[in-house]
């Protein structure tokens, strides 16, 4: 019986280090997927985090230097605009008013990426400043 | 009606449904009656479902290959100027027609049991699971997602496969390799299933499917590797396994029929562990179902996903269903599966082997947390995350070190009890090898610690593997009189699944030490690349020649040809390209690999090409020992087989005949 209960004790206690660190690890590595706008709103909480930040490729913005392999372009979602900062080529299909996902983190008002995703949003075409946040969001998914 | 391919097709998949819900039937009523007649009548038409699954899928292969576009997965999937091992695996390209495939290998399967399994007490009932799990998917196939449905208005041509799943042949095999080892897993399944209801929860329901499960988990195992190897070289990051949602799915079964494999040899010589047997078994089976369920019901979002449909809450319904029975039923025998035997010591094989199970499972927890988690937050508060890779990593690699470490020490461990001193002399000369492994990996200038750890469980574990050896031949060889080579020969024909266990643990520390390596010291940057000139990178130096573009069937490539130069020599010639299929808008950046056995060299386009400009960019990744991965694949594939392959003139144990006296009363 004691062994019992030691055997039970043991597997508890492994079982609860295991759960610590997982749970540990979870919330370290959660990476949100926001909007230009959501970050606006609170951007103390997404300071120096892995995010993905999603939104539309702001037309006339794109810069990209051959020599450096530095890309820079703007992302909106039609209330807020940030700069984007990407080390690499610009990816096939990325082009000006499309919509991408891009990863990295936020350093001070910069998105300094090192991915970015273009999604093939055709449901959504950017139209001036109006832009249907929900629309947008679901398109990036 | 007119007489079509898709009426045809729809026809055979409502046979073989048919025919399927008799051979149920008459299989519960011939089990329970232990009416011998029933049972041969279900057994047979288990062979019949087979043969209408088989017209279904030739029907389907037929429509395939003569573009009948009246038939809607056609219509869908494929596409007139594929070539034609695409049209072939466009099968298994999609939902419907993956799910028909999936089915067709049951009812293989189920045949094969029907014909060949021994006349013996738990063939009736296990037929009856198997016939119970076809029903299911022979349901789906001919009334919830049939792949058959005609279309009035067929179209003239269709959007082709997924452009993904068609630029590489591994396509044609990885997806067949899982199917493969999610239905050989079924069959353990229905045998314990069968051992609880006839109340035999002894060792014969493993005994009698151990190779089903072992080729099973081979199958599995050779499909994960190759997804990951799919992976390497169709999407351009260079790397293999990405923790995401489709390659978790398929991971956990893996995880838990790892830990099956080994507990069931506890039951059968210490005979513990009856419950936990069955539930892992269980387990197993159900998370093929749940996996399932995630990644075709577009709930968790995947870059392999096949999208939304009806066939998600239909398999969440089926997994909730064999979940509550399975686990039903093992309550309801319960005081048949109670463990009587107690652990003598922890330390000793079984104690090993148990710990070892610990560590699948909680592998196994970790991967469906990360898993399901971005559902879980999503559905608290309606934000939308990703878990990274980190988390996985973090969570996992010390577990994987301690799997490393207990494979090293179980196999030298003696049932019951150990004996401390032989154990401590060989857990002298294992820790031995690990030091050294350690010292040759930091003189060779590893600093991060889980490479190193794992160089150093290398060492362990080769050590380990050469004392099991050395002592099983070393004795034999003296008791015989003949040669070392002699004897091990001999030895490897005669202890086969020894054997076989050996080459598999050592094809796991060639795939550790591959991962170790590639994921701890890989080199990855973008370089832009003038035309004609030579660029270094690394020991090389890379010299875009000029940009080419080719027409294949259906298929139109652009790329850029790479010299590679090594000291001053050309060593090889690279051709990343992207690739657009048919009319799809979305192009595949397909990767150009140097594979050697010390690292490889990967190139990728990134961006485009424009034909006007005078560079091209290039991503160009340098990871050490990735082959490694792959050699230790195929070390695991051919341990697996040794260890499936019959000793000679070993009769069939059956200890028990099915149709007794009372079967005519």
């Amino acid at each position: 019986m004691n062994r019992k209960l030691a055997y039970g004790l043991a597997g508890v206690g492994v079982l609860a280090i295991a759960g610590f660190m997982i749970f540990q690890a979870l919330s370290t590595s959660l990476v949100y997927f926001i909007l230009p706008n959501e970050h606006a709103a609170n951007p103390a909480q997404y300071e120096g985090r892995r995010i993905r930040l999603g939104g539309i490729v702001t037309p006339g913005t794109i810069a990209f230097d051959e020599r450096d392999l530095r890309l820079t372009f703007l992302v909106t979602d039609g209330i807020v605009a940030y700069p984007v900062r990407h080390t690499g080529a610009p990816p096939e299909l990325f082009k000006e008013s499309t919509g991408v996902v891009v990863e990295g983190r936020f350093d001070g008002g910069t998105f300094i990426s090192d991915n970015v995703l273009v999604k093939h949003t055709e449901v959504y075409v950017a139209e001036g400043d109006h832009i249907d946040i929900e629309l947008l969001r679901e398109s990036l998914k | 009606m007119e007489l079509s391919l898709g009426t045809l097709g729809s026809a055979a998949t409502a046979l073989a449904l048919g025919l399927s819900v008799y051979a149920l039937i008459a299989g519960i009523a011939g089990a329970m009656r232990r009416d011998a007649r029933l049972q041969t009548s279900a057994r047979l038409t288990a062979v019949a479902v087979f043969l209408a699954t088989t017209t279904a899928v030739i029907v389907m292969q037929g429509a395939l290959l003569t573009d009948d576009f009246s038939v809607k997965y056609v219509a869908e999937h494929s596409r007139i100027d594929s070539p034609t091992w695409v049209k072939i695996v466009t099968l298994w390209a999609a939902l419907e027609g993956s799910v028909l495939l999936w089915a067709w290998l049951l009812t293989g399967y189920t045949a094969v049991l029907a014909v060949t399994t021994p006349n013996h007490a738990l063939r009736p009932w296990a037929l009856v699971i198997m016939q119970g799990v076809q029903v299911f998917f022979l349901g789906v196939v001919a009334i919830v997602a049939n792949p058959f449905i005609v279309l009035a208005n067929p179209p003239f041509d269709g959007p082709g496969a997924n452009p993904l799943l068609q630029n590489h042949w591994m396509m044609a095999v990885h997806p067949v390799l899982m199917y493969l080892g999610f239905v050989g897993l079924t069959v353990p399944f229905a045998f314990a299933m069968a051992a609880l209801i006839t109340r035999r929860p002894g060792t014969e329901w493993m005994q009698l499917t151990r190779r089903w499960t072992l080729a099973g988990w081979g199958f599995l195992t050779a499909a994960i590797i190759s997804g990951g190897w799919w992976s390497y070289e169709v999407l351009g990051w260079g790397g293999y396994w990405a923790w995401d949602p489709v390659e978790n799915v398929s991971f956990m079964p893996w995880l838990t029929a790892t830990a099956f494999i080994h507990s069931v040899q506890v039951q059968e010589r210490r005979r513990m562990l009856k419950s936990w047997n069955v539930m892992l078994i269980v387990l197993t089976f159900a998370l093929t179902i749940l996996g399932t369920f995630l990644t075709r019901s577009g709930v968790v979002s995947s870059v392999h996903a096949f999208g939304d449909g009806p066939v998600g809450p239909v398999f969440l319904g089926f997994f909730v269903l064999v979940t509550l029975l399975s686990l039903g039923l093992v309550a309801w025998r319960w005081d048949q599966v109670r463990d009587r035997a107690e652990l003598d010591a922890a330390v000793s094989r079984e104690g090993a082997f148990l710990l070892v199970n610990v560590l699948f499972l909680a592998l196994t927890f970790m991967v469906l947390i990360g898993t399901l988690f971005p559902l879980l937050v999503e559905a608290i508060n309606g934000s939308r995350v990703t878990v990274g890779a980190p988390f996985f990593d973090v969570v996992s690699l010390p577990m994987w070190m301690l799997v490393l470490l207990l494979m090293g020490i179980g196999p030298l461990l003696p049932w019951r009890k150990a004996e401390t001193q032989s154990l401590s002399r060989n857990l002298a000369w294992m820790a031995g090898g690990f030091a050294l492994a350690v010292a040759g990996a930091l003189a060779f200038g590893l600093r991060e610690i889980y490479p190193v750890l794992t160089v150093g469980l290398a060492g362990w574990n080769l050590v380990s593997l050469g004392l099991l050896l050395a002592g099983a031949i070393v004795p034999r060889a003296r008791l015989t009189g003949r040669g070392l080579a002699a004897t091990t020969m001999r030895y490897a024909f005669e202890q086969r699944r020894k054997v076989g266990s050996m080459v598999v643990h050592f094809g796991v520390v060639v795939v550790a030490l591959g991962i170790a390596a590639s994921s701890g010291y890989r080199t990855d940057v973008q370089l832009r690349l003038p035309y004609g000139e030579r660029v270094a990178f690394s020991q090389y130096e890379l010299q875009a020649l000029a940009p080419f573009s080719e027409r294949g069937a259906g298929r139109v490539s652009v790329g850029v040809e790479v010299a590679v130069f090594q000291g001053g020599r050309q060593v090889d010639l690279l051709r990343p390209h992207i690739n657009a299929f048919g009319n799809s808008s979305m192009t595949v950046p397909t990767a150009a690999v140097r594979y050697t056995l010390g690292h490889d060299l990967y190139l990728s386009v990134a961006g485009a090409i424009d034909p006007t400009a005078d560079a091209v960019i290039m991503r160009v990744i340098q990871s050490p020992l990735v082959t490694w991965i792959w050699f230790g694949a195929v070390i695991l594939a051919l341990g697996t087989g040794w260890a499936l392959v019959p000793a000679r003139s070993q009769p069939a144990a059956v200890s028990a005949p099915a149709a007794t006296g009372r079967a005519r009363a």
